[in-house]
């Protein structure tokens, strides 16, 4: 695993410069499509939080957050760099189509989610009441996603027909670095992902047998 | 047969009791009914007879119906863990009847201040409304989805310690696709005589219904001690 992060590493900046014109694609698509993919996992291991009955489950609610908060930042990259993208491509740094607006609902969940686990520190129901807010909020995010820009295609048929076309005429060349960027975006997720469960999972040893701890100093 | 009944009873017992308790000190609803005069008279004075385009007085009238919302419909679980009766509640009713009782006494509290609020909006923004039928069904529709998807974000809120402002954070991003379809169904229903809503009306009962499910599959979690 760790081989192949390296390698993905030292790949993908050099590949990364084909593409002159549209090289924040190789940024932007993948920070969106992590952004998305950390509020899945985090939404999963809520859902294996509240089941789970085995002794690690409160590993299970702190990887829901580290996996969250590694969201949140390829969500700001996500969408900075797009609002620079769509001031150069649509003569505006945003204009409100689909794809933006459920990135923002994603952001407004992300803050929620923060602001609430703050507000439950020291509180012992705090796994359940974040677990299930994940939960409901992920529940709530297909009709944001998949119904309303189906509803509404009329309202924004630039946008749409802007991206299949891009979809439509990518050279191989792109698609590759594409694929590529966005499989060592998911690596680098999945790194940084592993590096914060191990740091919880020390946080967690301490906090459950301190003594041990303070007497090895 | 006998437990559905009893199931029944002990929903329409909290309910009740909820009614009784929350207009004895109208504290709350007052309050959501207060803001939201308050606030559709700030507009209309502000505005100054100013026509407003129907797209605006749809977004208007659903903004200042969803900030009343949040200053009422968090306080029926909030009330349970301020006055410390919350434990007395999981003693005597099962969790799933509580989630009923409080979803259907949010369902009436918003029901009731849409009926003042919608009223003076049209009123002193001197709205016209082109289809009366689907203004008000969207109204209703767009009623129940944000009550019941309120109610068990209220739950987490009072076990959380019972910020209101939290309340309303932690709602917005949830009922944001109701805002949006509802203003959207209202505004066409000000605007178009022909128009039905048929399809956002559906999409906001869909979207009420699973969250509901959701809530039930929850709420055990969220409500029960450890």
């Amino acid at each position: 695993m760790p081989l192949t992060i390296i390698f993905a590493f030292l790949w993908a900046p050099e590949a990364e410069i084909l593409g002159d014109t549209g090289r924040l694609l190789y940024f932007h698509v993948p920070a969106a499509w992590l952004s998305a993919l950390a509020f899945i996992m985090s939404g999963i291991y809520s859902i294996l939080f509240l089941r789970g009955k085995s002794n690690n489950v409160r590993l299970q609610e702190e990887k829901a957050f580290n996996s969250s908060v590694i969201g949140m930042i390829f969500l700001v990259i996500a969408i900075i760099s797009g609002s620079i993208w769509s001031k150069v491509s649509w003569g505006a740094f945003w204009n409100w189509d689909p794809r933006q607006t459920s990135i923002v609902v994603l952001v407004l969940i992300y803050i929620a989610y923060f602001s609430l686990r703050a507000a439950t520190d020291n509180n012992p129901k705090r796994g359940r009441l974040t677990s299930s807010y994940l939960i409901i909020a992920m529940a709530a995010t297909p009709f944001l996603i998949f119904i309303i820009p189906r509803l509404y295609l009329s309202l924004h048929p630039a946008d749409t027909i802007i991206n299949s076309e891009v979809k439509i005429h990518l050279p191989p060349e792109m698609k590759i670095t594409l694929l590529l960027s966005l499989l060592s975006f998911t690596l680098l997720f999945m790194y940084l992902f592993r590096l914060a469960n191990r740091i919880s999972k020390v946080k967690l040893e301490i906090q459950n047998r301190p003594e041990e701890f303070i007497n090895e100093k | 047969m006998k437990t559905e009944s009893h199931y029944k009873n002990n929903v329409f017992r909290n309910l009740q009791k909820d009614y009784r308790i929350e207009f004895r000190n109208k504290y709350a609803f007052n309050l959501s009914v207060s803001f939201a005069v308050i606030s559709t008279l700030a507009i209309s004075l502000t505005a100054g007879g100013a026509g407003l385009s129907v797209k605006i007085q749809a977004v208007l009238l659903w903004i200042i119906l969803f900030f009343s919302g949040m200053n009422g419909l968090s306080h029926i679980f909030i009330r349970e863990t301020e006055q410390d009766t919350d434990l007395f509640l999981r003693l005597v009713s099962t969790p799933e009847t509580v989630l009923a009782s409080k979803l259907l006494f949010n369902i009436f509290l918003f029901f009731i201040l849409q009926i003042i609020t919608v009223p003076l909006f049209i009123l002193f923004l001197n709205i016209e409304i082109k289809a009366l039928i689907a203004f008000i069904a969207g109204a209703v529709a767009g009623g129940i989805a944000i009550a019941s998807s309120t109610s068990i974000l209220a739950a987490i809120t009072s076990m959380s310690g019972g910020k209101s402002s939290l309340f309303t954070v932690i709602s917005f991003p949830v009922i944001l696709p109701v805002l949006w379809v509802a203003s959207d169904s209202t505004a066409n229903s000000l605007s178009n005589a022909d128009y039905t809503g048929c399809q956002n009306i559906i999409f906001l009962l869909a979207f009420s219904v699973l969250i509901t499910a959701v809530s039930f599959i929850l709420f055990n979690y969220i409500w029960a001690e450890e």
